[in-house]
């Protein structure tokens, strides 16, 4: 009897493997695509990706996303791994801002050339964030008490040479001072911990991991390097308004490896279109303290070529210290 | 505050509720003693189904999944000695020779489900009592004490290598070697990448993991099949419970476990891996059965597990009071919780409580039913050590590639399964210790990248290492561990002798 009933349910697994695997002849998509995240669980790229995905999942009938994240090697290994997939439009992945960085830094020969450009739906700026009781209370302040103490003032970043680290150099280079770098290469949470616990005095970062710190008032933003104010911090200034010109920011987007035919492809950003101009998306990315975007397709390769002209200058004059 | 807790207990005692938190659980145990899927992975895989429940039911479905699954690790660490994750790779030390050398594994699994149920349940108290000052302790640590944890964590290597401490430490610098493998996060430079892009991330620890403790287990295994005639062991499992002899001999291990698993938990960016050696270390020093250690001794398996999951609890306080995620699980419940309007943060236990007080009714009731869950399965499990191993190896075989393959979908992680998997049953045949590379590659990179962080604060002074009074406390507990194998054997004869004389 056991045995029969086990047989059964061999067989009925053993045919739906099959009609599965028959599946991918239909209509773009009809099985299960993947998704690869350059960034660990929990993190900005992975919950924008996820919650995207979530909203794009309910324009889909019969396909389902499959997440799977690959922190390696900074992102790397994840972004190469999406390139090198199938153009099949079962794989897909995330890339970051990083992707214009790694290869000026000699770590990948990869640019943004590899990939069609789905969905970009977030772009956070850098935000100069210290301690609420500090003696500066904006940009120029910050800026006067680090030319009276040069070097001495201590910056968290996420890594040395990633993208909070250039936008401190930035800063040095645009405001003639030099303060020290900090890295805290686990992330952003860890910078959160050091500036709260006082053991370094500013950082320029995502403002979002902060953002508790901040409503509380142990913590308080100076400024943000961003075109426009944001809806999360709308009493902070640009970095613009007062006079000098800084956009950093922090993309994230879906995308297909290069090669995807057209249909499937508009068929992906039409989903992403949908989902992004949703107000359930909306109210969601803001209630993880991300402010949405809704770049899709030729948009956001556009902000993935712009960065990229971007950083070649930046690699190009800045002298990266030892 | 008697409102909050009677409106918290109505809502976390609800059916619905209570089935998310069975479920939740159930999956987290299944989850954890798979070798390869993670505990982040866990959670976030059920992430999603929260958005379908309202306010916090959601959130305890997903401690559940916490607790359950640095609980399910155990399970095949001991059944199988190959750590479901992780956290539990120090139990494979004791657990497995007491379940298969001794035939004892309905003791074995006993042990570590009290262990965790009453690591987990002291914590979550924990949670509850001293939040706040404890969040203040872990904002305390800079690179500098991050550094010297580190430090004391490799300093174990020389208690937890059974065998000859030479061995141990060479096995040590292989793991700190694997560990600076790919690019070096404090400047930017890669190390030993050869041009290749699999390496520029390092060496992923999972497949090593799965490697050196699974694959080479099951080499091994084959070898004994064939001048062994297998034997049904005498298995019977008269109580799932441990014995009342049992308990009093492991009651001061489990409470010093489940405080140095607390504390560890608290401080941001630390975890359950790096507590249950300590814990495990800890309890060898202050045990009156140091020789039975390796051999199936029952502290050293509730050492490890009260430790790891003790960290659940810790891990909670600076997420729920600072909004800092303590490990890669929490930061993925920060997330949950904020969808539903929580906001994590120093304001949360004002602007909040009936919330607050749910998630650490939720927590206590999650191992509970981890305990449940553990106890009434123990008979189930324990039939594993009675499957003929011609049956199992194969199993065992199919699962290390399965495991090694779902952590990162690439098949290069699998080529270094095997091939660790070699390596590690050669140094087993050589009597290296396997725990001794884990905890160098686990903690290598922390400690390397916050010595070197820790100077770049200073400017390059090392004073900032002896100037700091709970950074030069644990330098120089690790100093003493690290030179315990050379002083030990003297301090026990002064010891002895003066007991003679008295």
């Amino acid at each position: 009897m056991f045995k029969k009933i086990t047989a059964v349910i061999l067989s009925v697994a053993m045919g739906a493997a099959l009609l599965t695997g028959c599946g991918k002849g239909g209509a773009y998509p009809s099985d299960d695509i993947e998704v690869i995240v350059p960034k660990g669980a929990g993190g900005g790229t992975d919950t924008s990706t996820r919650g995207l995905l979530t909203y794009m999942e309910k324009n889909f009938e019969g396909a389902k996303f499959n997440v799977t994240n690959n922190p390696d090697g900074g992102g790397i290994t994840g972004m190469v791994q999406t390139a090198e997939a199938d153009a099949d439009g079962y794989t897909l992945g995330a890339v970051t801002v990083e992707l214009d960085m790694f290869c000026f830094q000699d770590k990948t020969d990869l640019t943004y050339e590899s990939f069609d450009a789905i969905a970009m739906p977030i772009g956070a700026p850098a935000a100069l964030i210290v301690q609420a009781d500090a003696p500066y209370n904006s940009v120029d302040e910050f800026v006067a008490y680090c030319q009276e103490n040069p070097d001495t003032v201590q910056v968290g970043n996420s890594g040395a040479g990633a993208i909070w680290d250039i936008a401190t150099y930035l800063m040095e280079q645009e405001y003639g001072v030099t303060v020290s770098h900090i890295p805290y290469p686990n992330g952003t949470a860890d910078i959160a911990a050091a500036i709260t616990g006082g053991h370094i005095d500013a950082t320029l970062a995502d403002p979002s991991s902060f953002m508790t710190q901040i409503e509380a008032g142990t913590l308080k933003c100076l400024g943000v390097m961003s075109a426009e104010r944001m809806t999360l911090l709308p009493d902070v200034p640009t970095f613009a308004e007062e006079g000098h010109d800084l956009v950093v920011r922090a993309w994230a987007a879906l995308v297909a490896p290069k090669g995807l035919d057209e249909a499937s492809l508009q068929v992906l950003r039409d989903a992403a279109k949908a989902a992004l101009e949703s107000d359930e998306c909306k109210e969601y990315f803001l209630s993880q303290g991300i402010e949405p975007l809704d770049y899709i397709g030729d948009e956001a390769y556009q902000v993935m070529a712009d960065d990229y002209a971007m950083y070649k200058e930046v690699f190009e004059t800045i002298d990266f210290a030892e | 505050m008697l409102n909050n807790i009677v409106s918290a207990i109505s809502s976390a005692a609800s059916p619905i509720t209570l089935l998310l938190l069975v479920v939740g659980t159930g999956a987290g145990i299944l989850i954890g003693a798979m070798p390869g899927l993670s505990v982040n992975m866990g959670i976030a895989l059920l992430y999603p189904l929260t958005f379908a429940f309202d306010g916090v039911q959601g959130i305890i479905m997903l401690l559940g999944v916490y607790c359950g699954a640095i609980y399910g690790g155990s399970i095949s660490a001991i059944l199988l000695n190959t750590p479901g994750t992780p956290a539990s790779a120090a139990t494979t030390l004791d657990g497995y020779p007491m379940a298969n050398k001794m035939g004892q594994p309905g003791r074995a699994l006993g042990l570590s489900t009290m262990a965790s149920m009453f690591g987990g349940l002291f914590s979550a108290i924990c949670l509850m009592v001293f939040a706040p000052q404890l969040a203040k302790v872990a904002l305390t640590f800079s690179k500098a004490e991050y550094f010297a944890l580190a430090l004391f964590g490799i300093s174990i290597i020389t208690s937890v290598s059974s065998g000859s401490v030479i061995k141990g430490l060479m096995g040590g610098a292989l793991g700190l070697f694997i560990g600076t493998i790919g690019i070096d996060a404090m400047t930017g430079k890669m190390r030993f990448t050869f041009g290749s892009t699999y390496l520029i991330g390092g060496i992923s620890f999972i497949p090593i993991l799965i490697g050196v403790f699974a694959f080479s287990q099951v080499l091994a295994s084959i070898e004994s099949c064939f001048d062994e005639k297998f034997e049904k062991k005498d298995v019977k499992i008269s109580r799932v419970l441990p014995t009342l002899d049992d308990i009093k001999r492991v009651a001061a291990t489990l409470l010093r476990s489940s405080v140095i698993g607390t504390f560890i938990g608290c401080i941001p960016g630390t975890g359950g891996d790096i507590s249950s050696f300590i814990c495990y270390d800890q309890a060898k020093k202050w045990s009156r059965h140091k020789e039975n250690f390796g051999n199936g001794e029952p502290e050293g398996i509730v050492a490890p597990e009260s430790g790891n999951n003790a960290v659940s609890g810790g891990a909670m306080i600076p997420m729920l009071t600072l909004g800092i995620p303590g490990d890669g699980a929490t930061a993925i419940l920060l997330g949950a919780l904020m969808v539903q309007g929580i906001a994590p943060g120093p304001l949360l236990f004002t602007n909040q409580p009936v919330q607050v007080y749910t998630i650490f009714l939720g927590l206590l009731l999650a191992n509970i039913v981890m305990g449940c869950f553990g106890f009434s399965l123990i008979r189930v499990f324990s039939k594993v050590v009675n499957v003929p191993k011609e049956i199992l190896i194969p199993i065992i075989f199919i699962m290390t590639f399965v495991g090694t393959y779902s952590y990162n979908h690439s098949m290069t992680d699998v080529y270094v399964m095997v091939f660790f998997g070699f390596l590690g049953y050669f140094m087993n045949k050589t009597q290296f210790s396997m725990s001794a590379i884990i905890l160098g590659i686990i903690l290598g990179g922390t400690a390397e990248q916050n010595f070197s962080g820790a100077l770049m604060m200073s400017k390059g002074s090392f004073s900032i290492f002896f100037t700091r009074p709970i950074c030069l406390v644990f330098l120089l507990i690790s100093v003493l561990s690290l030179m315990s194998p050379l002083y030990g054997q003297a301090v026990k004869r002064i010891w002895k002798n003066r007991k003679k004389s008295s």
